[in-house]
């Protein structure tokens, strides 16, 4: 048992680990994110529904599939913003390999360095550093920075006359990645009468985030801290500067990498845990049988041998395999191919064995019929045979068919030796006498028999027949 | 012991030159009669086919109402064939064939100067379809090939 499940293969070992890293970059990607968790939401939806549908619950599993359909639509129209800068502001390099690590290396003493500046020449400042929740969804998009961080660009950003001047400033590592965002404003009613609205907006972030904001203020030249709802008051640098020390990572960033660390590698072990159930259940799940008719195939190892006829020309597979497998195989990914390599020209048995069928992965065949295969094969020779009409009914007693020429007078035909040495003659197809009552002409197809002939030019298959027919005159005794 | 007698050497070349003359005569002449010999006996010429029909009888040695398709309501069918020349007594075949396969091969002989002669064909209800007939001569030559059907 246990070694027959780890004999899966190199293709589904492949499969397993290509799924399990794909899941893995999109909870890389999406971490932090509403949008895993509503996906997260959806994976636990479509777990219910399978239960559901496999109870027989037909209505629960049908409204989970509509729920499912209803999160999808809203992951793309309400968290459009999160996508967009997951797929936007990350190269590709990031996107297939990068993990980004949370507020590592900011540089800690510029910002206070900026704050402080920024205080004391009472010029109002909203300052946003993101932690590991996107916020994408909760605040309006601003204006795309991308600018090192440097105390200077700090100051002229808040500067008046700056027509950016209004919004908030996000910073993210080293970088101002964005300015002159509008954040939401908090709706509580508790706060102190003298803070403005850009304090309201640093409260309403940090409300629905874990970003931390500063806020200078602009006629007391206060520097204010938002953080998990907490306000505080900071007047002092020192203060300030292990707040955002330890918001940023600061002296436990190598406990937090090791955290970070851990994280991922739990999450890429639940990643190949669902990858692996899901696999499982594909391939593990109810067997289920599949009748296939095939098209037979042959390989030839000589080019002037051809085959002639064959006593079937598709084989039935009996397949077995987990539902969903049988399901999704398609009649083209099922191959039925005869070596025509120890032939002898006549006929010839062939065995028809499993190294003979090809299947995908975990599917196996359980049975072949017919096992056996006639197979005329021989050198095709051309042949001019003589053509004939074949007259069926009755002509009429008082009339005599005196001639009838065919044209042409023979065929040139193509087929294998042994059956050519043996016809002189091909026929046309039936034509009736009964209608007939005077001289005229007739169009008939000839028939290729036996079917292992044909027609050297596919074109020519009919004849032309030219009769005559006279009145009778005296009755043969 | 007996002595051989000593020939002089004028007759002895004279004796050689004789006997060569005449084996060389000898050997020319059978040669001139191997050359000569086919010409002398004549081949025999091949009947000539003049005429060669499907009826549905013979009357006075001639075919009656020559046809290609036939009721298998007659009971019996005819080729017929008129030879002339006839050089000498021959012999041809009329081979009748259903389809592809050979039913009888008639044998007829042929007499100088010319001769006519017929083949017949019993039908039953089996033999409804189309037919040939072939005419070879003794060396295998195919004459001529009738093609005619049995019907209703």
């Amino acid at each position: 048992m246990i070694a027959n499940f780890f004999d899966i293969g190199w293709q589904n070992g492949l499969d397993i680990a290509l799924n399990t890293y794909i899941l893995f970059r999109l909870y890389v990607l999406f971490r932090g994110t509403n949008v895993l968790r509503v996906l997260l939401f959806m994976g636990v939806l479509l777990v219910f529904r399978q239960v559901a549908f496999s109870m027989g619950l037909i209505i629960t599993s049908w409204v989970m599939q509509g729920v499912i359909a209803v999160a999808a639509l809203v992951i793309i129209v309400v968290f459009r913003n999160e996508i967009s800068s997951v797929l936007k502001t990350r190269d590709l390099k990031f996107f297939l390999w990068g993990i980004p690590r949370q507020q590592l290396k900011t540089p800690v003493g510029i910002i206070v360095e900026s704050v402080y500046e920024l205080a004391r020449k009472k010029i109002g400042a909203l300052i946003v550093l993101p932690l590991s929740k996107g916020m994408e969804s909760v605040v309006q998009e601003g204006i795309t920075w991308q600018g090192k961080l440097s105390k200077e660009m700090l100051i002229s950003i808040f500067w008046q006359d700056n027509p950016v001047h209004d919004g908030a400033v996000v910073i993210r590592g080293d970088r101002i990645t964005d300015v002159g965002v509008i954040l939401p404003l908090s709706k509580r009613t508790d706060l102190p009468s003298r803070f403005g609205t850009r304090h309201r907006a640093a409260i309403g972030l940090a409300e629905q985030t874990d970003a931390m904001v500063i806020v200078v203020s602009e006629e007391r030249g206060k520097i204010t801290l938002v953080r998990d709802k907490q306000i505080y008051d900071i007047n002092d640098a020192a203060v300030l500067e292990k707040m955002l020390i330890q918001h940023a990572g600061g002296d436990s960033s190598v406990r937090d990498i090791r955290k970070q660390t851990r994280e991922l590698a739990i999450a890429a072990a639940v990643c190949l845990a669902c990858v692996t159930g899901l696999w499982l259940s594909f391939s593990r799940g109810v067997e289920t049988l599949a009748t296939h008719d095939v098209p037979v195939e042959f390989v030839k190892s000589d080019q002037n041998m051809e085959v002639f006829s064959s006593s079937a020309s598709s084989i039935r597979l009996l397949v077995s395999g987990s539902r969903p497998l049988i399901r999704s195989l398609k009649p083209d990914r099922i191959n039925v191919k005869l070596n025509l390599t120890n032939t002898t020209p006549g006929k010839n048995s062939l065995s028809v064995g499993r190294n003979a069928v090809s299947l995908p992965p975990g599917i196996s065949v359980k049975s072949i019929e017919p096992s056996m295969l006639e197979v005329f094969v021989d050198v095709p020779l051309k042949k001019e045979i003589a053509l004939q009409a074949f007259w069926v009914g009755r002509l009429s007693p008082d009339l005599i068919m005196t001639r009838a020429v065919i044209e042409p007078e023979k065929i040139l035909v193509v087929g294998p030796s042994q059956a050519l040495r043996e016809i002189e003659t091909l026929f046309t197809e039936p034509i009736s006498l009964d209608g007939i009552t005077e001289s005229g002409k007739i169009t008939a197809g000839i028939v290729f028999t036996p079917s292992t002939i044909r027609p050297d030019d596919q074109q020519k298959s009919s004849v032309q027949l030219e009769y005559s027919v006279q009145q009778r005159e005296n009755t043969a005794s | 012991m007996a002595k051989i007698p000593k020939m002089r050497p004028s007759i002895r070349i004279c004796s050689l030159l004789i006997m060569c003359l005449v084996s060389a005569v000898t050997v020319t002449s059978r040669i001139y009669a191997q050359v000569q010999s086919p010409v002398m006996a004549p081949v025999p010429e091949p009947p000539v086919l003049v005429q060669a029909q499907m009826c549905e009888a013979i009357e006075r040695f001639q075919p009656v109402n020559p046809a290609v398709v036939f009721s298998i309501s007659l009971g019996r069918v005819y080729c017929f064939s008129a030879f002339d020349p006839v050089f000498e007594e021959s012999i041809v075949y009329h081979r009748w064939y259903r389809q592809d396969r050979l039913i009888s091969n008639t044998r007829l002989v042929l007499n100088p100067p010319k001769w006519s002669s017929f083949s017949s064909m019993q039908l039953r209800p089996a033999d409804k379809g189309p037919w040939r007939v072939e005419i070879v001569d003794s060396r295998d030559k195919l004459l001529k090939t009738l093609r005619f059907s049995i019907s209703d």
